[in-house]
């Protein structure tokens, strides 16, 4: 079997599938009801604008392990989104 | 929807379902070119009512172009009416077909999307995939998926990062490749006997549970 044969070469990404659950999953996986480390809201808004990794590097790691923050976070780039289009 | 025919061959509405009036000039020439654009268009959209609708709307459409340029009294300014009108059908039906199509592949695409996020082992294959990419991007490629997780286009976010939005694409998709061929490597296949193992457990186990005797 060749390396292009083998099944996990063979099964491309799909960006649908990937964004889909990806979404799901960080909106609902970790709920953090104590709002442990959650960064001002200021800070969201900041990094949603003018993102910065020097700055904003906590914050943006912080979503991957918070789903309200990731919650509000979605909230304020897709405000970015409808006043840009 | 065309009624009754003339000596020539149909005859189309003066009106399109919109209610716009066709001009008299540009409805001879729809009714001249109708056959063959009866013949294009049931080839591609299937049904001769869709096609004469069709038809009686670029044939509006064109009498409303024609009335904007040409004010009453002056000479029409296409010369092959006819022609002209054949094309815009033409272009109008290859529009109404991509449509089509793009629904089509979008309607497929969700259920077959559905269909595998719906599947507990995919769950956990793209369980272990976005938090192995979670961890593994880098800020700049975090904050592309945090984007286009919302809806952003490529060359909405590409200018974000300074990079085109074919580039922002590229490296994003690279970094989820990268991610997805180190979990393959780390991918190991049960041992056979590990496996053969677990075969007579469950074997055992299922005739355990209808009562019968192992052998």
């Amino acid at each position: 079997m060749t390396e292009k044969d083998r099944p996990e070469f063979r099964d491309e990404f799909s960006e649908a599938e990937f964004f889909g659950f990806a979404k799901s999953y960080l909106s609902e996986a970790f709920p953090n009801p104590q709002r442990i480390g959650c960064p001002p809201d200021s800070d969201l808004q900041r990094m949603a604008e003018h993102p910065v990794e020097a700055r904003d590097a906590a914050a943006s790691e912080h979503l991957t392990c918070c789903s309200p923050c990731f919650k509000r976070y979605m909230e304020i780039i897709d405000g970015l989104k409808q006043q840009s289009s | 929807m065309a009624t009754g025919a003339s000596p020539s061959s149909f005859r189309l509405n003066s009106v399109d379902r919109h209610g716009r009036r066709i001009d008299p000039a540009v409805l001879a020439a729809a009714e001249s070119v109708f056959p063959r654009a009866l013949e294009y268009g049931t080839n591609l959209l299937g049904d001769s009512a869709v096609v004469t609708n069709t038809l009686e709307e670029v044939a509006a459409t064109v009498s409303q172009l024609i009335a904007r340029r040409d004010p009453p009294g002056e000479p029409a300014p296409i010369r092959n009416l006819p022609g002209y009108v054949f094309r815009a059908f033409v272009r109008q039906v290859n529009r109404l077909k991509s449509k089509e199509l793009a629904v089509l592949d979008a309607a497929i695409a969700g259920q077959t999307l559905a269909q595998r996020l719906a599947d507990p082992s995919r769950q956990l294959e793209m369980k272990v995939l976005v938090d192995e990419c979670l961890a593994k991007f880098d800020f700049t490629e975090r904050d592309m998926c945090w984007r286009r997780l919302e809806g952003f286009t490529w060359d909405e976010i590409g200018p974000v990062h300074g990079l085109s939005g074919h580039a922002a694409e590229v490296r994003f998709r690279n970094a989820v490749r990268a991610v997805k061929a180190k979990l393959a490597r780390s991918r190991k296949p049960l041992p056979r006997a590990t496996q053969a193992a677990q075969n007579e457990e469950s074997k055992l186990a299922t005739e355990i549970d209808d009562g019968k005797r192992p052998t």
